[in-house]
């Protein structure tokens, strides 16, 4: 007899009061792709202080959240508005002090990638073949020399770079769907997510849609993370908006507009959480808010069309 | 006026990137010029050309001009979706990567890029995004290519922050830090000129001009000694096949004329 399945389901709100405490050091994946900005607003909006955060290509949901205050500490390989250029709150952070200057460590796409690979398999620390010989080496900031080490590798004496294993204390991550227990099923571009959560003690996972087991087990190669590392699974449609999904809605361009415009001051940025963070609940009420600020029209203009390939079978 | 006399810049400098890559590269492109010159080149000349972007995608077929690395029309259509474990790790490290384009805020004689801050790092005058794959691109790309935009702020004697390797601090730095062999920055393409790497002294010198600007002028609006090979000559210009494949195929709504505004002029 199987045992019966427990259900992590919860709300975001529950999800992130429950796991997240001031002073976590998080992994929030997305690439574009599945920034799971539902989770972003929600730490914004239960006044989250003194994280440390980090993921390969950082965007908007980074910026916003050093803008609010809720950063102390950032492990970066990059952070911009994308299409929109320099981040604003970012900028204002690292130039004025404003709200707060951040601390970073830089990294790059390969080290920081690799970097939470190593941690999601219990590696002490990993060799990369980049950063070596230029500026990203003279910059260390808390993490001191453990930054990176350089040493004689033991099998050709040619010198080696040696970076350190990431482990998060929580991973938070958004994909198309997962089962009650938290088994997470993701497909498209994939950035540093699988790594990034495996490499945590914890995953809160934000998905599309909630499925039965058996709809995971119909194609269980897409699952990134399984329910033993899953604290809390949230339902939350359209929940990377304005990133996008891939099957479910695309990227919203007016929108990361809107937002570039609005993070330009610091009156703007903080009318702008006001509007979207703080004068909405959870995300239904923000998707409630957008469709009556911008029309149905527009909503419905998001929504992926179907073009569903061949289904797979696993049969034998 | 024929086709051809009344290009923009912008698509001659598409032009100049395609044409440095050869049949069969492989090739880690991001948006913007990157994608469209290794588009034209697949079009023309390379139709054995296989690009990648770092998020984690092979050979896409994207149906619109992707915006991002990250941009939703690369999935549908690829030949790969993976993450940057598999592209930057497997791909570009593994030795794989044949052509990575590159572009900065600050691009130095030796072909290193800063896209990490203007002036001091603890207290810059602006801080930009960071190296992202850049890096890595420049330190394990066989060929890369830069862009960038040709005056005296934005190419430079020394970056104020090496973010991404060229020659570094000229010959034989690479070699020293370990980076693979036969790798490095191939050319500077910018709005005015292509500049190359002299194998020697491995700093870039004037190859060709763009029509309409002159020697004396590119000279003045670099901020090294630039040398100018006894071979210079003028950048050829688009081709009609070239100019075809751009307004027919690959951008027909002619988003590359944003760059126009960006200074690409």
């Amino acid at each position: 007899m199987l045992g019966v399945a427990m259900s992590k389901v919860m709300t975001m709100g529950e999800a992130i009061s429950a796991n997240v405490e001031d002073g976590a050091f998080l992994f929030i994946g997305g690439y574009i792709c599945r920034t799971p900005f539902a989770a972003i607003h929600e730490l914004i909006r239960q006044g989250k202080k003194d994280l440390t955060i980090t993921r390969s290509n950082a965007a908007d949901d980074f910026d916003m959240l050093i803008g609010a205050g809720c950063v102390k500490r950032f492990i970066a390989t990059f952070l911009s508005l994308g299409l929109y250029g320099l981040a604003r709150c970012y900028r204002r952070s690292i130039e004025q002090g404003i709200p707060h200057k951040i601390e970073l460590e830089e990294y790059t796409n390969l080290s920081l990638p690799m970097m939470l690979m190593a941690g999601s398999m219990g590696m002490p620390f990993i060799p990369v073949k980049d950063m070596v010989g230029t500026d990203l080496l003279k910059v260390k900031s808390f993490m001191g020399d453990d930054k990176y080490k350089v040493i004689d590798s033991p099998f050709d004496g040619t010198p080696t770079l040696l970076v350190p294993a990431l482990k998060p204390d929580v991973a938070i991550i958004h994909v198309q769907q997962a089962d009650e227990e938290g088994n997470a099923q993701m497909w498209g571009i994939g950035g540093d997510c699988k790594v990034g959560a495996n490499a945590a003690a914890k995953v809160i996972v934000s998905a599309e849609r909630i499925v039965g087991r058996d709809v995971v087990g119909k194609d269980p190669s897409r699952t990134i993370v399984p329910s033993m590392k899953v604290a809390a699974v949230v339902e939350e449609p359209f929940g990377s908006h304005p990133g996008y999904t891939p099957g479910f809605y695309d990227v919203d361009l007016n929108f990361g507009y809107l937002y570039q415009q609005a993070s330009g001051t610091v009156e703007g940025f903080g009318e702008f959480l006001e509007e979207w963070v703080f004068g909405v609940e959870d995300r239904t009420a923000y998707t409630q808010h957008f469709i009556e600020r911008f029309g149905y029209a527009r909503f419905r203009e998001l929504q992926a069309e179907f073009d569903y390939g061949y289904p797979v079978s696993y049969s034998y | 006026m024929s086709e051809q006399e009344t290009y923009i810049k912008p698509e001659l400098m598409a032009c100049c990137g395609a044409r440095e890559i050869s049949d069969g590269d492989v090739v880690i492109v991001g948006t913007g010029f990157p994608a469209m010159s290794a588009n034209i080149a697949k079009h023309t000349h390379a139709p054995n050309a296989v690009m990648m972007q770092e998020s984690g995608v092979l050979d896409a077929r994207p149906k619109r001009p992707a915006l991002s690395v990250g941009d939703p029309c690369l999935n549908p259509g690829a030949a790969m979706v993976g993450g940057l474990i598999d592209v930057m790790g497997m791909f570009l490290q593994g030795g794989w990567v044949d052509v990575g384009f590159l572009s900065g805020s600050q691009v130095d004689r030796y072909g290193n890029i800063n896209t990490t801050v203007i002036g001091d790092y603890d207290a810059p005058t602006s801080r930009l995004p960071g190296s992202g794959g850049a890096n890595p691109i420049g330190a394990l790309a066989k060929k890369v290519l830069i862009i960038a935009l040709h005056d005296t702020r934005r190419l430079a004697e020394q970056v104020d922050f090496m973010t991404t390797p060229g020659y570094m601090d000229g010959p034989g730095a690479r070699e020293r830090w370990g980076l693979p062999g036969g790798t490095g920055p191939r050319a500077i393409i910018t709005n005015k000129a292509v500049l190359r790497f002299d194998e020697e002294t491995k700093e870039a010198y004037l190859a060709t001009f763009h029509p309409g600007h002159t020697v004396e002028e590119i000279v003045e609006n670099t901020p090294w000694d630039l040398k100018v090979s006894p071979d210079v000559r003028e950048t050829e210009p688009p081709t009609t096949e070239e100019l075809r494949v751009i307004r027919e195929v690959l951008d027909p709504t002619r988003m590359i004329a944003i760059y126009l505004k960006r200074g690409y002029v």
